[in-house]
């Protein structure tokens, strides 16, 4: 009985050891070569804010840019972008998909 | 005879408001965070809904670890101060509806996603959650009687649409998965290893 439990338990605690460190949302990926040869955020963060984009935060994920901001038709949003070319993949709404470029 | 550590040691240990400060620690930390400028609304929402998720799950494994090994004296401790565990899950819940309302500060974004599946589960849970809080007290107890433990078994449904509502609003199975697990496995354990040791409706 004792050993039962005590096997449980260490299961549990392994699973939940073995999960803990996926952490990447992991959307999408880009597999844009080396950071020295990508584009600042700063600089994607400009151009968005041109196109008329609010932009709340940015940050890599996935070897991409992952903004959070609102479009410019309004709506909030969770956005990816190519860090080279700074071109938008994948735009999500709270998981839900609202774009998506084919081969991404 | 008590040494003067040890009574002092059970003084500390004894005191609810003691407990209540540790309870509410995490939640000083993060909103020093976010007073300081530091941290965005945004950037409140995960902590803040994981400590909701972990108290509340907290609370939950102590009768299914009571069934297993058995009366222990830190697991009776803990037993008599499940229903602050549980108001405590509540109230970082109520944080976390709040730093979302001013992360997204417009009914018109709130409503366009509110169909969402990781958004719909998470207002189902905080909707689950008002009776258990507002339950959590000796007068409640004595009115409901028997009906208590029904009410409060509310929790069972509650912890799933969490569940759902963490993995789905960033498509992440890993820190969900890692609080949850340990929760299922021991429900898991007293279900199929201590039949007989659960009574009737517990």
């Amino acid at each position: 009985m004792r050993i039962f439990s005590t096997l449980i338990l260490g299961a549990a605690t392994a699973a939940a050891l073995a999960s803990a460190p996926v952490s990447a949302t992991g959307a999408i990926t880009c597999k844009a070569g080396p950071q020295s040869s990508w584009k600042s955020q700063g600089v994607l963060k400009a151009k968005l804010v041109k196109e008329g984009w609010t932009v709340r935060k940015s940050k890599v994920d996935g070897g991409c840019y992952e903004v959070y901001g609102t479009t410019p038709e309004g709506a909030r949003v969770e956005a990816y972008f190519h860090p080279v070319t700074l071109e938008k993949l994948y735009v999500a709404r709270r998981g839900e998909v609202l774009f998506r470029k084919s081969g991404y | 005879m008590q040494s003067y550590q040890q009574s002092m040691l059970r003084i500390i240990l004894n005191n609810r408001y003691i407990f209540w400060a540790v309870l509410a620690f995490p939640a000083a930390y993060m909103l020093r965070g976010y007073q300081s400028g530091e941290v965005i609304a945004m950037d409140m929402l995960q902590p803040t809904g994981e400590w909701s998720a972990r108290l509340m799950i907290f609370a939950m494994i102590l009768s299914p670890l009571v069934a297993i090994l058995g009366p222990r004296p830190w697991l009776n401790w803990l037993v008599k101060r499940r229903r602050a565990l549980g108001v405590a899950a509540f109230l970082y819940a109520v944080l976390h509806a709040i730093f979302y309302l001013i992360d997204m500060s417009n009914l018109d974004d709130i409503l366009a996603e509110f169909l969402a599946l990781g958004i719909w589960t998470g207002w189902a849970a905080m909707l689950l959650f008002v009776p258990l809080a507002l339950t959590s007290n000796d007068a409640s107890m004595r009115t409901l009687k028997a009906g208590w433990k029904s009410l409060q078994r509310l929790v069972y449904p509650t912890a799933i649409l969490v569940l759902v509502h963490w993995i789905f609003i960033h498509n992440n199975l890993g820190p969900a998965l890692a609080h949850f697990l340990p929760l299922a496995g021991l429900l898991a354990a007293r279900y199929f290893l201590v039949p007989k040791l659960t009574p009737k409706g517990a």
